[in-house]
């Protein structure tokens, strides 16, 4: 059944990839014939050059056929070359997806290390100061713009601390520009950018264990559980909590393809040199391949993360039958 | 309005209520949910009315540039100080509101008139129509939201109209989905075959007798919403994809000032927390309505 099931859910990914792919670029060629912005305006360059400038990166012919080439392409292997700077979209991809997965991932973790005892002290304790003021964080939290938060972090913890002279915290990039690049050197850089991209997943995870948990807690088998006589111990941790983390399961595989576009904002406050910010910058130079490669990649991992979640969903919960 | 399921007349001796009275009622009984929707209105209303207040409040011109004046902290006659050019912050701010409020609201009505005409027609027709619109929801809500700002927003210049139809369109997958699964439950119950009995035909069906109880989850849907598009729409201006300047929003307000935070902390902190106050009332009173209104929930 699960097999038959995953089949199913992988021939309809395949729909939404090449959907995502072909809107995608559509919309890059609406908006603007030349690859290169004010290409025409440079008057060194003769329409004839210009002209085949674009032939050669195949500009010259409608989307679509620009489109099933391309694809051709990527099912081959092959994601083509840069049109802004020449060097294969891979070796772009390659070189910033290790940092764009030390920054989410470390969020990521965080999140969930921190959300889940956060949510399950709320739900025990319910109604109580320790339980409303848990409450105001997370909805405060759910509140704040990320690259504010970036902003003032810089501030504090950046700006105002090294005018004090107290030890401060590197305000952008993965490394020190020299002589940087060990592992505690690393950590300090990831400190700040992490921090903000995680609590927006702490509000949200912890909140959802919490109503996850209570939900839990009220069924019948937790009091048949708490009648026959088991520790209360047992009963939040090996009937309630478990049952209670099926849900979030799915939620967090639904944030996957976050991990790779979703800090943008952050990337981009922190001078991260991550795979959002890559995309965002091509973008705007009309650098098709690198665009369309990132975009590829990046649905590939939504449409892996769902998978992903829906699988482990029925390994967690015997109660799930796929039809 | 009656609702099915609402109350007959003379069936009980106590005035049974109606759905939306009872809702309403318990919406008003939650008073954080209604400080917050205060709050909310009063922002509204404060933007609305923004030329009153640069005219009788502030004495200053969101755009007019004072550059003898520039980097003013905050104190008389500039109440929240001033940016680099010289312009009046909180001038700027309540113009950026009127900006900033419209596209939320905006973008909440593009993407529930869009969502819900494809959510009522594929659950309402279903078969191949609805095969083909939740495929079309299924590559919108996959592309990754943020590729698909980039490219929309230089695709359209953007102004307050187009940054509005940009956010919905990623939004508007979400809410067909959700008016889809609503529809699929509402169309088995009776009410819809006697209708269809009768001989009523499928717009009335849908207009009558499908729209009105499927309305509840659209206002559930957009009061949730309007925070997080805030916030969307916040990040977009301060990435430099959504409004230009010279028009102040909360957003690009906050672009310009990344450049001068180091001395002028005033420039990033007070649209900052703008921006905060307003996601947070926009959330709690989206909580609040839904508390009151969902159907689900009882």
């Amino acid at each position: 059944m699960l097999v038959k099931f995953i089949v199913r859910r992988l021939f309809a990914s395949v729909v939404v990839v090449l959907g995502v792919t072909a809107v995608t670029l559509f919309l890059m060629d609406r908006t603007r014939g030349a690859y290169v912005p004010g290409i025409d305006l440079n008057p060194a360059l003769r329409p004839e050059d210009i002209a085949r400038l674009r032939a050669d990166l195949g500009l010259d012919q409608p989307f679509y056929v620009w489109y099933v080439n391309w694809l051709w392409n990527v099912m081959h292997g092959d994601f083509g070359r840069s049109m802004i700077d020449g060097s294969p979209v891979m070796t772009h991809i390659l070189e910033r997806l290790p940092n764009t997965l030390e920054l989410t991932l470390t969020a990521v973790l965080i999140g969930i290390v921190l959300s889940v005892p956060l949510g399950v002290i709320g739900a025990l304790r319910r109604g109580t100061k320790t339980d409303h003021s848990l409450t105001i964080f997370s909805v405060a939290g759910f509140a704040v713009p990320q690259f504010w938060l970036g902003l003032m972090l810089i501030l504090i913890f950046s700006v105002t601390f090294e005018h004090n002279g107290w030890p401060w915290l590197p305000s952008g990039g993965v490394t020190s520009p020299f002589g940087g690049g060990d592992l505690g050197d690393r950590l300090l850089h990831l400190i700040m950018p992490a921090t903000v991209l995680s609590f927006f997943y702490l509000s949200l995870w912890s909140r959802f264990t919490r109503s996850s948990m209570l939900e839990v807690l009220s069924q019948d088998y937790i009091r048949t559980a708490r009648a026959k006589g088991m520790s209360e111990r047992r009963v939040v941790y090996l009937h309630g909590l478990r049952n209670a983390l099926i849900p979030l399961v799915t939620l967090i595989g639904l944030e996957l393809p976050g991990l790779v576009s979703g800090g943008l904002v952050v990337e981009v406050v922190f001078s991260w040199p991550g795979l959002g910010r890559l995309a965002f910058e091509r973008a705007l130079q009309y650098d098709y391949t690198t665009v369309m490669g990132v975009v590829f990649f990046t649905t590939l991992l939504v449409v892996a993360g769902n998978l992903l979640a829906d699988i482990l969903y029925a390994i967690l919960d015997p109660r799930i039958r796929y039809a | 309005m009656d609702m099915p399921g609402g109350a007959f007349e003379g069936e009980s001796h106590r005035p049974a209520q109606s759905y939306w009275n009872e809702s309403w009622e318990r919406l008003r009984a939650n008073r954080i949910g209604v400080a917050a929707g205060v709050l909310l209105l009063v922002f509204a209303l404060i933007a609305l009315a923004a030329p009153l207040f640069s005219q009788f409040v502030t004495h200053f011109d969101p755009t007019r540039q004072h550059l003898l004046d520039n980097f003013r902290p905050p104190g008389r006659p500039y109440l929240l100080g001033t940016d680099e050019l010289g312009r009046d912050t909180l001038t700027r701010l309540i113009y950026g509101g009127r900006v900033t409020l419209g596209v939320a609201f905006l973008t909440v009505a593009l993407s529930l008139s869009l969502g819900s005409t494809v959510g009522l027609l594929a659950g309402y027709y279903g078969g191949w129509l609805d095969d083909v619109l939740m495929r079309i929801v299924d590559v919108f809500l996959a592309i990754p939201a943020i590729f698909l700002f980039i490219l929309m927003s230089i695709l359209f210049r953007p102004n307050a109209i187009t940054l509005a139809a940009i956010i919905a369109s990623v939004g508007w997958g979400g809410v067909a989905r959700l008016v889809r699964g609503e529809v699929l439950s509402v169309k088995q119950r009776d009410f819809i075959l006697a209708a269809r009995t009768i001989g009523a035909r499928d717009v009335r069906v849908i207009f009558r007798h499908l729209l009105p109880n499927v309305l509840p989850v659209l206002i559930v849907a957009a009061s949730l919403g309007v925070g997080q598009i805030i916030l969307i729409e916040a990040a977009l201006d301060f990435l430099g994809l959504g409004i230009q300047p010279p028009t102040p929003s909360w957003g690009n307000m906050l672009t310009n000032a990344e450049s001068y935070f180091f001395h002028s902390t005033w420039l990033v902190v007070f649209p900052g927390i703008t921006i905060f106050l307003t996601v947070l009332a926009s959330n709690i009173f989206g909580n609040a309505v839904r508390d009151a209104f969902d159907p689900r929930l009882k």
